[in-house]
């Protein structure tokens, strides 16, 4: 409980942060006290006044969309599920036993809440990769609506996110035992069936959801001030590469639950439609998860 | 305007007293920083506000409202002083200079400094500056001539040209730039209470004259009047028009005004406007005639009010005067739209119902052609018989062949005609006057002497001394008979003088002799029929030095002035300035223009200024609580009371706040906004700052003193 | 072939928004979409100075660097225009940009930014000549009529100059060159007078 408190306070936090940076970037863009001196340092001030310090954010933000975003985002598009590939054609998908006893995983209820946040997240990361290669695509209405597809799916996904967060919370504090996972990387380097130290949930599994809550809150807030244009120019530019950086990250965390989830685990789909899993693998995979 | 915009880009220096030109003249300011830059000429900016021009200029003094008359008078006697005057000049060319020097050398740059605000050290840098940056182009507007003393302010500011010889020069001169499209042709044509077209007066000659311009019977003319004697009585003038109607003062009249026609007069430039409001009220009959629904449209609010809408300048044609006395062509762009009707159409109609239209369209048989030539065959005085139809039409089709310095013609078909004719243009071959007062060129070639008004000798009431009022021997323009000065010439034609020679006779003989038809003598320094001889600073009638009263107090109370009792004696109460302690003081804004309702009416100029707001200094704003931005009340000595958005700027002065005038549709917190017509309704409404603008009228001209009033405010 | 740039003489500036209304009436801009703006420093203090601002059609435009869907491009000239029909409204060349030119009008779905507009130096956009369409989305084409864009062809003190760079740089410079002649030169009183 305390850890729970703990989290919401350092969640509120950093909201609060967010926020007040936004605040006060807005009053600094005020026309005050600009004497003018020399014809340099006028038209400073003339640019300051126009758009701000452009050489602050603006310039880094131009180099960055313009040379390195697309590149970035299409070296992880091709890169992480190139990884995927090798290590389905070399270790391969672990098989368990889904004829065997089954255990009862997943409520409906979470099974529901997933299965929005698993569709809405799915279209934010297709739309978003949609608008950053848009040139590929030809741009126009088609990039359009995957624009609106976006503001779309981010204020569906917002329910989920906090309700999973709600649900989950507590299965998704860090425990010692993670770190160990993490050094074993969750035993999908190797093809033996040794039960991994997690619980629940795997320090993975943590670490996405993790991501998704704090990145789409992030996410979320940026994205909002980017769509509405509601911060002064600077705070924008700011902004919107916190989103594409962070929208790097999201995009391989992504990537890798959808191969874990399609792919490294056989039928995992199946668990989360129907919310059993087979016994054998809760106890190979989620070890240290006590059911009845 | 003596010379023309054109002309000031020969200036060396300029000085502007009164004058926003980057927010009322923006066209003009190419003129004035061509100077600037070229002849490296100081601007020199007096004005209460710390203006856009003061931005653009050289020389920035800050002046208290209504004390411009100090301040020139301060700088004469400086350069009379210091012995910068023009001798020369004033030897042959002024006429009453000792008397006016002797009145100017009281106010020394000390006694300025007490009335005006301004440093005595400021006021002989400028005098030197002036002095040694000869000639200096002289402007003012309105800030110069809406004061109970606008005249003699007015008066100042061309005696300090004439000290200086800066008159009939290029790049001298007294150019008051004119406030509205065509308002020069406006004038011109007799707009005013007291004249008839081309400043003939209302004298029964004058009356005679139009009369055998128009071709119709004096008798028959004089019988539409109630007596002779009405037919030369001035009317009301517009400054005080709803005196007549509400019957709150003593009128000289025997019944109030009745009905009341504006056409194209925007009523909110009105001072005092609740009571404007109210004289709409009382109205029988109110007709507008406007493109745009004006403020009186929806401030009447008896149902006696009628709407004729007209078409704006695109939609008709005909021939305007500009502020540099050059008449111009106008051509139709498209068919009035909607269901408007152009103003000829409008008077036709009218005069078609009235049932005198066999007389009024005697001589005009081809619109507008006909109206220009009728009016130029009879504005004599100021020589509008050159001028004809095709003339103009000529100019307009060659404007490239026009010099853009001299504004002369460079070959081409008008060759050496100066663009647009500017009157006086004495003759059809005559090429316009593109300098008044210019002795360097022959009066056939466009220069001229002053003017012979006053008669050939005067002895001053002041001094006892009798002086010649013609030039000087040797003062005369290239190719005269004469060689000095002479009368105006009549009986050339027996019987009549150069203003009333319809075949132009005399005025042909007089060019043909290398003469001026109106004589060559002296501008006057001393003006005997006026109430002040020599221009003297008064207080404003609502002023905040009460102290200053007792030296310089106003005038006697002027009873029938313009048909109404004007106070002024009784109106300046020292006392006042305690419960409204701070100026008032109104003017423009570039992105509307005048009343505003064409403008506010502009999508695009409605977005760039989209509210009624007052400037106010932070430091005063602060003090009482008035943040940026937030409400704040204007109440004036009359009791109105307004509530407008406070705008924290240093353009004013601590104790100055100022309302541009533009705004209209509210009016004492009272919106008019749904009363205008369906769809007519201007895209911005505001309050009427002329609501607070106190009383005050000028002496001579009853202009309303809308700059040097007196309020009260206080956080809303 | 030349350039074309604009140039505001701050000097001439008198703060009038001739160029401002001129461009909106011509082009038939959206209220509350700026194509051009004046902006005045230090309002009402001495040093007062105004300046138009628009689009500076930049030799290296960082509008068209951060583009995602190659919406903007810069013609030979050096006019750098917009595509509306391509463009997505994403708003990152008003981000990228030093002068904020890009506007964006109010679209219709979820108050989501329209196609951006900017100033197209009267040059129209991507369709063709004198096109309706062309008219309807961009407004005049006066580069095509060979004139000068409406805001310097209106601008009452020839403040804003537009045109072949190298000619509007020779205009300035006569300009400047000019202002500090005649008898205020410095040094004019000392070697003329005492």
């Amino acid at each position: 409980m305390q850890r729970l408190v703990h989290s919401v306070f350092l969640l509120t936090l950093f909201l609060v942060a967010g926020i007040a940076t936004v605040a006060s970037a807005q009053e600094g863009g005020a026309l005050a006290g600009v004497a003018a001196g020399s014809s340099a340092d006028y038209f400073h001030n003339l640019i300051g006044v126009v758009t701000g310090n452009w050489q602050e954010y603006g310039q880094l933000f131009t180099f960055l969309q313009g040379e390195w975003f697309w590149k970035i985002f299409l070296a992880i598009i091709t890169v992480v599920p190139t990884v995927f590939f090798l290590h389905y054609m070399i270790i391969g998908a672990k098989h368990f036993d889904h004829d065997g006893p089954q255990i009862y995983f997943f409520s409906l209820y979470a099974r529901i809440v997933h299965f929005v946040a698993a569709i809405s997240f799915s279209l934010l990361v297709v739309t978003g990769l949609m608008i950053i290669f848009g040139s590929f695509l030809g741009g126009g209405s088609l990039i359009r609506l995957a624009r609106y597809t976006h503001l779309v799916s981010a204020i569906v996904f917002a329910l989920p996110c906090v309700m999973m967060f709600m649900m989950w919370l507590k299965d998704m504090l860090p425990q010692l035992h993670d770190i160990k996972w993490m050094f074993i990387l969750g035993g999908y380097l190797s093809k033996k069936k040794v039960p991994v130290p997690a619980a629940k949930f795997n320090a993975g599994q943590k670490m996405y959801f993790w991501f998704a809550i704090f990145g789409g809150g992030v996410m979320a807030f940026t994205g909002y001030i980017i769509w509405g244009m509601g911060a002064d120019i600077e705070t924008v530019r700011l902004l919107t590469i916190i989103h594409n950086v962070l929208g790097m990250g999201i995009v391989a965390f992504y990537l890798t639950h959808v191969y874990m989830s399609v792919f490294a685990i056989a039928g995992s789909l199946e668990s989360i439609k129907t919310g059993y899993k087979p016994k054998e693998e809760v106890d190979i995979l989620h070890s240290l998860h006590k059911y009845e | 305007m003596t010379n023309s915009l054109n002309d000031i880009r020969h200036a060396k220096s300029m000085i502007f007293i009164g004058s926003n030109a980057p927010e009322a003249h923006p066209i003009s300011m190419q003129h004035i920083l061509y100077a600037k830059e070229k002849n490296n000429a100081p601007i020199i900016v007096v004005d209460p506000r710390r203006t856009k021009l003061a931005a653009k200029g050289t020389d920035y003094v800050r002046i208290r409202p209504g004390t411009d008359a100090a301040f020139m008078l301060g700088l004469i006697n400086a350069i009379v002083t210091n012995g910068w005057e023009d001798k020369e000049f004033i030897r042959t060319r002024v006429s009453g200079y000792e008397e006016m020097v002797a009145v100017a050398k009281d106010y020394t740059p000390e006694e300025v400094e007490n009335i005006t605000g301004i440093p005595a050290s400021e006021t002989l840098r400028i005098a030197e500056l002036l002095a040694n940056n000869r000639p200096t182009s002289l402007t003012w507007c309105m800030g110069g001539t809406q004061h109970h003393i606008g005249s003699s302010i007015t008066r100042t500011f061309c005696i300090l040209q004439l000290v200086l010889g800066n008159m009939g020069k290029s790049g001298g001169g007294t150019n008051i730039f004119r406030g509205h499209d065509n308002v020069q042709g406006a004038t011109d044509m007799g707009i005013l209470a007291d004249t008839l077209p081309a400043y003939y007066g209302l004298a029964e000659g004058s009356w005679k004259h139009w009369c055998k311009v128009w071709d119709v019977d004096y008798e028959w003319i004089a019988g539409r009047f109630k007596s002779k004697e009405d037919m030369s009585k001035p009317g009301f003038t517009l400054a005080r028009w709803y005196e007549g109607v509400l019957g709150e003062e003593k009128i000289y009249q025997d019944t109030p005004i009745k009905a009341l026609v504006q056409w194209g007069c925007g009523s909110n430039s009105n001072s005092q406007y609740t009571r404007v409001k109210r004289a709409y009220d009382k109205l029988d009959l109110l007709v507008i005639v406007d493109p745009f629904p004006t403020m009186a449209a929806v401030a009447c609010e008896t149902d006696n009010v009628y709407l004729l809408p007209s078409a704006s300048q695109y939609e008709t044609s005909g021939s305007v005067s500009s502020t540099s006395r050059q008449i111009q062509w106008r051509n139709k762009v498209v068919d009035p739209v909607h269901n408007c009707k152009d103003d000829y159409q409008i008077m036709e109609l009218l005069v078609k119902k009235l049932g005198f239209a066999e007389p009024f369209y005697k001589n005009i048989k081809q619109l507008p052609e006909d109206i220009t030539r009728e009016l130029g065959k009879g504005s004599l005085t100021i020589g509008y018989n050159g001028q004809t139809p095709e003339r103009i039409k000529l100019h307009m089709e060659n404007w490239h062949t026009f010099d853009v310095d001299t504004l002369q013609a460079i070959g081409g078909p008008c060759d050496g005609e100066y663009y647009g004719l500017p009157w006086p243009c004495w003759t059809e071959e005559h090429p316009g006057t593109p300098i008044l007062y210019d002795v360097s060129k022959s009066v056939a070639k466009g220069g001229l002497p002053f003017r012979n008004r006053f008669g050939d000798e005067m002895k001053y009431e002041a001094s006892g001394r009798v002086e010649n009022q013609l030039a000087a021997k040797g003062v005369c323009n290239p190719g005269s008979e004469v060689e000095g000065g002479y009368s105006e010439f009549k009986d050339v034609v027996p019987g009549t003088n150069w203003k009333t020679d319809l075949s132009q006779k005399t005025i042909k003989d007089a060019i043909a002799r290398g003469m001026a038809p109106f004589g060559n003598a002296r501008a006057r320094c001393v003006v005997w029929n006026f109430p002040d001889q020599v221009p003297i600073h008064r207080e404003p009638l609502h002023t905040p030095r009460p102290d200053l009263i007792a030296k310089y107090p106003t005038f006697k109370d002027k009873p029938d002035h313009f048909r109404v009792d004007t106070r002024f004696e009784s109106e300046q109460k020292p006392d006042l300035v305690k419960e409204f302690p701070y100026v008032i003081t109104t003017g423009r804004m570039v992105e509307h223009m005048g009343a505003g309702a064409e403008t506010r009416s502009n999508q695009y100029l409605a977005e760039l200024q989209p509210e009624m707001y007052a400037e106010i200094n932070p430091r005063l704003a602060n003090d009482l609580g008035i943040r940026d931005g937030s409400m704040m009340t204007v109440e004036s000595p009359e009791g109105a009371k307004i509530t407008v958005k406070a705008f924290h700027t240093e353009r004013v002065d601590e104790k100055t706040i100022f309302l541009p005038y533009h705004f209209a549709g509210i009016l004492q917190g009272k919106s008019y906004a749904d009363k205008y017509p369906e769809g007519t309704a201007p895209y911005v409404v505001g309050e009427v700052g002329n609501a607070v603008t106190n009383y005050g009228y000028d002496i001579i001209t009853q202009i309303q003193a809308t700059k040097d009033g007196l309020c009260k405010i206080a956080k809303a | 072939m030349a350039r074309v740039k604009f140039l505001c003489d701050v000097d001439r500036c008198i703060d009038c928004s001739g160029c401002v209304v001129a461009c909106k009436e011509g082009n038939h801009v959206p209220v509350g979409v700026n194509r051009r703006r004046v902006i005045t420093l230090d309002q009402g203090k001495p040093g007062e100075k105004s300046i138009s601002v628009s689009c500076m059609h930049c030799a290296d435009a960082p509008c068209i660097a951060v583009c995602p869907v190659d919406a903007i491009y810069q013609r030979a000239d050096g006019i750098v225009l917009v595509n509306k029909k391509t463009c997505i409204g994403c708003g990152y060349c008003f981000m990228a940009c030093p002068f904020g030119a890009p506007q964006f009008p109010k679209g219709n779905v979820f108050g989501a930014r329209g196609a951006m507009d900017k100033c197209t130096f009267c040059a129209g956009g991507p369709e063709e000549d004198f096109s309706a369409e062309e008219k309807h989305l961009y407004g005049q084409n006066r580069i095509a009529e060979g004139k000068v864009p409406l805001c310097a062809g209106m601008c009452a003190t020839k403040a804003l100059l537009a045109g072949d760079a190298d000619i509007v740089a020779d205009v300035y410079r006569e300009r400047v060159f000019q202002r500090g002649s005649g008898v205020n030169a410095w040094g004019w009183s000392k070697a003329y007078k005492e």
